[in-house]
């Protein structure tokens, strides 16, 4: 097995800064790469590639619904404008397509293979991951994955239209009866390898932060962000597989006659949703807890403080991922549980809020006190520490048995689980991404651009989603191409917060633009004395091979304060 | 500052740390496949779904011996998948039964296409909290049902209730409880098909 | 405003058309088709896609005989079981919809007394919370950043309050829950909805009626009477007595559905291959309105359900009209019969 141990020596010299570093050729950097670092980047290109296509799609929604009526799903579906169905099909494979590249292939490459690709092995002051070409695998997997779905935009899902519009549940028998055209084999497929690159590289990061810890970094002396990985890396590893097993079924139940959700055969659809949920709720948190820690990073550096409460913290964000494997049935209220059942999950979710109140708190607690600055990375932080409470306390209402009856599968949940992941996780993926930008590229972007960026986001989503509530309260289903006029006005509102919303991003690419063409070059810390953690101590960007020599943390050092004495 | 670099005792730590993070996720996959018989498991031990209990002629007589003085109120209630061409319904929509005794519901089932259909009935009752106390002795959903074009058939379901359902306190407000069947379309499932002509063969004996 | 949004939809529209370059470009004149003549033929494709489905079902003809005093479908409240667009009511456009069955008025109670505010109260302390380090605490008014990471009081305190809120929650929750699933009793009325893609049979196996429910186009809905919202209006109501309890079951013949009133709180999924039971009462006549909730495939919008609910007295005629029975006494003997035969 190759490991890293092959590609450094002890070196002699005590610095940092490897002047020797040979870089590979460019296919076989990028194409080959071991390099955590540069398969950091990769995963971070290809999330906004994957968010670019997945927000287009969402913007087609929006557009569809800015009015009542049905505008331009015929468009893409390639049908008769009068061609309704056609339409509604086109609608769903928006809306499964939305979803699957939103989760699949946005938020976890960028969360997990993005940030912590890059950054727990800096943090714990390893050289690398521990199986850097599992980790080259990992992404590759993510990307045909990413691949079969688009494919499977273009073939056959139903009789009556291309792609697959089951939803991103993927639910029995509408994904199986329901859609015999190979479009949904592709879809699967490509959650297969998705899932099986997630797995992989769950497996990469456990391994790492479990064994690859320099010395003196012990778990309690680890960075929040690494902790939440871990946690993430535990979730992918129960959880994923779950997932696997449930879309292998469903594969064989369409092709091979197996009768795993078929009623026709003694099967349960009802188990299929048990099963994806019991995936599916734990999925919830792999997407938000890499945020967490991000947050928790941010806040002490801008606060120049240590994370209040570390223990409690870490231990909230372990609590949150036990506890996320318990709740699953809280999204299937009205499949017809019986009444026990359903009061259990009902208490056991609203547990969740408890240690996601201690994070709430303990982040204010860090601030408190503090010496803030208002760089960029901390005002998203900011905003998402307000407005993953907003989605968090929707959360509590939906939680409740008896409530849910109403708003289950309204566009109140729609506004939910964007507060939680359209704001809580891009937030803090635009958090880190703005800490970290200085650090990948050695080049800093600029402030106002990202402040800018900042307000116009955080106007354009408040405004796509908030009114959102209002239309599920009312009582409008979600995954509707088309609505009564008595939805229309709140719908425009949203479709409009939708071009503000769009309009940031020009913002965020005018950024990256800038910084690449024109940014300042960036020092080893561009934050001050605040930014505590190892990566700070290397250069920016810092050398292709890194921690030659490894840190060694001195035992007196306070939770959060990871500098090595000498550094 | 002391130097120290990872070695090859690394290598073998991240092996068997990487390979138990493996295992972990194969167990999970395991676990995955294993919910089916265990959800079924599951739900035929405590009713769960509203599952219905199999039960023999010895402990039918069993629980006669503790018929209760109560009555129930029994709804027979009869679905079809969309691909049947067939028409099934109960003979009477309601029946009140004594808790304990047994007694008998027939279906009518017609076939009203014209080839030989083979069909077999998925089923529930609810509220769910009854399944565990719904027996049945012998029924039509324990095999596969195959019509000839235009046949009628009368089909029964010999069942009682369990007393124990007297001393449960979460179903004391029960007054009806509804037996539903659905008939699909037969496929022919390589495993459950034999499992289930097994299990039908031990029970409608 | 509406031609402000449209420029927006143009803008984004053309933005996106080439990211999407993908799909087949279309005849750009089709676009100008009027929305009427759409949805029309829209509906009537529906009703071609949905075989089995009679669409002239027999509570059509019997309309047609209402000059005999029959039933007349009842012209639904403006406001009443229905959503409220902005225009007509800005606060009940944001809102849940009243509420008229008594589990409903509860939950309604629960979220806008107890959730609400609970939810709001949070949401505002936490962002005062914020603005209050950001300014107390920034590095203009405090330079010399403290190092305090510890206080047990306050970590005991976010910790226990939280839970006590819960507590408070939970017990209304509970209570909300068993309501809910009372059991119906023995002579509850029972009707079963059953999902079809894509529209709804409605089945009273005690009164011999069966209905096919299909949404009408906008043309008909517009027809059909003062009131009736295109999307939500159906050609065959499913017709319930109020004031008394319904024993509503729901299934599926094909896929998963959901059958959902937002004005009584009641959504139950419609599973193939098995059987949904839950009790509702509806406290008043009136019509409501209500929309399939479970992803059922292309026309998942487009089947609507519409519940009217009526005086026992019209039931009962409505039920005769159909060509149903009312059951009575002769049911009652019948059961007695069939119990002599099985114990005999």
């Amino acid at each position: 097995m190759a490991t890293t141990a092959d590609n450094f020596a002890p070196a002699a010299e005590a610095t940092h800064d490897d002047h020797h570093d040979h870089k590979p050729s460019f296919f076989a950097r990028w194409f080959m790469s071991t390099n955590h670092k540069d398969i950091g980047s990769l995963y971070l290109m290809f999330a906004i590639v994957a968010g670019i296509i997945g927000g287009a799609m969402s913007g087609v929604m929006r557009l569809e619904l800015a009015e009542p009526g049905i505008q331009y799903l015929w468009w893409f579906a390639g049908s008769d404008p009068a061609d309704i169905a056609a339409a509604g099909h086109m609608w769903n494979v928006f809306i499964t397509g939305h979803g699957l590249i939103m989760v699949f292939f946005m938020v976890m490459p960028a969360m997990i293979g993005g940030f912590g690709n890059w950054f727990v092995p800096l943090m714990i002051g390893a050289p690398d991951m521990a199986f850097p070409r599992m980790n080259n695998i990992s992404f590759w997997l993510t990307v045909v994955g990413f691949l079969s779905l688009l494919f499977s935009l273009f073939v056959p899902g139903n009789s009556i239209g291309n792609g697959a519009g089951v939803g991103w549940t993927v639910y029995a028998p509408l994904s199986t009866t329901g859609a015999p055209g190979p479009a949904v084999d592709f879809a699967i497929f490509s959650l297969h390898l998705a899932g099986a690159g997630s797995i992989l590289g769950a497996t990469n990061f456990i391994t790492t932060i479990f064994n690859m810890r320099a010395p003196g970094m012990t778990l309690h002396k680890m960075p929040l962000f690494v902790w939440s990985v871990l946690v993430t890396a535990f979730l992918l590893l129960l959880a994923l597989p779950v997932l696997a097993a449930a879309i292998t079924m469903l594969l064989t139940d369409r092709n091979f006659g197996t009768t795993f959700f078929d009623p026709a055969g003694g099967g349960d659809p009802v188990l299929y949703q048990h099963l994806f949920w019991f995936f599916g709720h734990p999925e919830v948190y792999i997407m938000i807890l890499p945020g967490f820690g991000m947050i928790s990073q941010i806040i002490a550096t801008f606060s120049r403080k240590p994370v209040f409460g570390y223990l409690g913290m870490a231990y909230a964000m372990v609590a949150i991922g036990v506890v996320g494997f318990i709740v699953w049935a809280h999204h299937m209220y009205t499949v017809g549980l019986d009444v026990n059942t359903k009061m259990y999950f009902t208490a056991a979710t609203m547990v969740i809020a408890v240690p996601t109140g201690v994070k709430i708190f303990s982040w204010i607690a860090t601030m408190w006190g503090g010496s803030m600055e208002f760089k960029s990375p901390m005002v998203w932080a900011l905003g998402f520490i307000f407005l993953f409470t907003v989605g968090g306390v929707t959360g509590v209402v939906l939680a409740n048995g008896g409530i849910d009856d109403n708003l289950h599968d309204t566009y109140y949940v729609v506004a939910h689980f964007h507060y939680v992941l359209s704001m809580g996780a891009v937030f803090s993926m635009f958090a880190g991404f703005y800490y970290w930008f200085p650090k990948m590229s050695g080049r800093m972007h600029s402030e106002l651009l990202s402040h800018l960026h900042f307000w116009v986001f955080f106007v354009g989503v408040n405004v796509i989603f908030f009114p959102q509530h209002f239309l599920g309260m009312n009582g409008m289903p979600r995954r509707y191409p088309d609505y009564p006029e008595a939805f229309a006005f709140w719908n425009q509102v949203s479709s409009f917060g939708y071009v503000i919303m769009a309009a940031s991003m020009l913002i965020f690419f005018a950024n990256l633009a800038y910084a690449f063409l024109a940014g300042k070059k960036a020092a080893n810390n561009p934050w001050g004395e605040g930014a505590t953690t190892l990566e700070w101590t290397l250069t920016s960007p810092p050398p292709y091979h890194q921690f030659e020599t490894l840190p060694v943390i001195e035992d007196h050092h306070d939770y959060h304060d990871h500098r090595p004495v000498t550094a | 500052m002391v130097a120290a670099t990872f070695s090859s005792d690394t290598d073998r730590k991240n092996a068997k740390t990487g390979a138990l993070a493996i295992i972990g996720a194969l167990a999970m996959l395991g676990m995955g496949y294993a919910a089916v018989p265990l959800y079924d498991l599951f739900c035929r031990v405590t009713g769960f779904g509203g599952t219905t209990q199999v039960a023999t002629e010895a402990q039918a007589n069993a629980a006669a011996s503790f018929a209760a003085t109560r009555d129930i109120s029994i709804r027979f209630d009869a679905s079809l998948s969309r691909d049947m061409p067939w028409e099934f319904a109960p003979t009477q929509s309601t029946d009140t039964v004594r808790i304990g005794q047994r007694d008998i519901a027939t279906y009518i089932a017609k076939n009203e296409s014209s080839e030989p259909i083979t069909g077999t009935a998925t089923f529930n009752v609810e509220p769910w909290q009854a399944g565990v106390y719904f027996h049945k002795i012998q029924c039509f959903c324990f095999t596969e049902q195959t019509l000839q074009p235009g046949e009628e058939v009368t089909m029964p379901v010999l069942y009682y209730i369990d007393p124990a359902i007297l001393e449960d306190d979460t179903i004391a407000d029960v007054e009806q409880i509804t037996l539903s069947y659905t008939f699909h379309r037969a496929k022919e499932p390589v495993a459950s098909a034999l499992e289930r002509s097994n299990s039908s063969s031990d029970q409608a004996s | 405003m509406r031609h402000a949004f449209k420029r927006f939809h143009l803008g984004i529209f053309a933005a996106i058309a080439a990211l999407f370059a993908f799909a087949a470009p279309q005849a750009v004149a089709a676009q100008g088709l009027d929305r009427t003549e759409v949805l029309n033929e829209a509906a009537e494709e529906i009703e071609a896609l949905t075989p089995g489905a009679p669409t002239d079902g027999t509570n059509v003809e019997a309309g047609a005989g209402e000059a005999a005093g029959g039933y007349v479908p009842m012209a639904p409240t403006p406001g009443k079981g229905m959503p409220t667009s902005y225009e007509t009511d800005p606060l009940a456009s944001m809102t849940f919809q009243d509420q008229y069955s008594q589990d409903g008025q509860y939950a309604l109670w629960m979220h806008d007394t107890i959730l609400l505010p609970v939810i709001v109260a949070i949401s505002v302390f936490v962002l005062l919370l914020l603005l209050y380090v950001m300014v107390k605490f920034n590095r203009r008014s405090n330079p010399n950043p403290s190092r305090t990471t510890h206080n047990t009081a306050i970590e005991v305190i976010w910790t226990v309050v939280p839970v006590i809120i819960l507590v408070v929650i939970a017990v209304p929750s509970i209570t909300l829950l068993a309501r809910q699933y009372e059991e119906p009793p023995e002579e509850a009325i029972t009707v079963k909805a059953v999902g079809y893609q894509w529209y709804w049979g409605y089945e009273y196996p005690d009164h011999d009626v069966e209905i096919i429910s299909n949404m009408l186009s906008q043309e008909e809905a517009v027809a059909s009477g003062e009131g009736e919202q295109f999307q939500m209006a159906v050609d065959n109501r499913m017709v319930v007595p109020a004031g008394v309890p319904i024993r509503l079951q729901t299934t599926a013949a094909d896929v998963i559905h959901a059958f959902a009133i937002p004005s009584l709180w009641f959504k139950q999924d419609a599973v193939p291959g098995r059987l949904n039971e839950r009790m509702l009462t509806i406290d008043e006549p009136g019509v409501y309105y209500g929309q399939c909730s479970e992803l059922c495939g292309a026309l998942h919008g487009f089947m609507p359900i519409t519940v009217e609910a009526l005086p026992m007295e019209e039931f009962e005629a409505w039920v005769v009209e159909q060509g149903g029975t009312i059951p009575g006494a002769e049911v009652a003997a019948d059961a007695e019969a069939t119990e002599g035969e099985a114990a005999a």
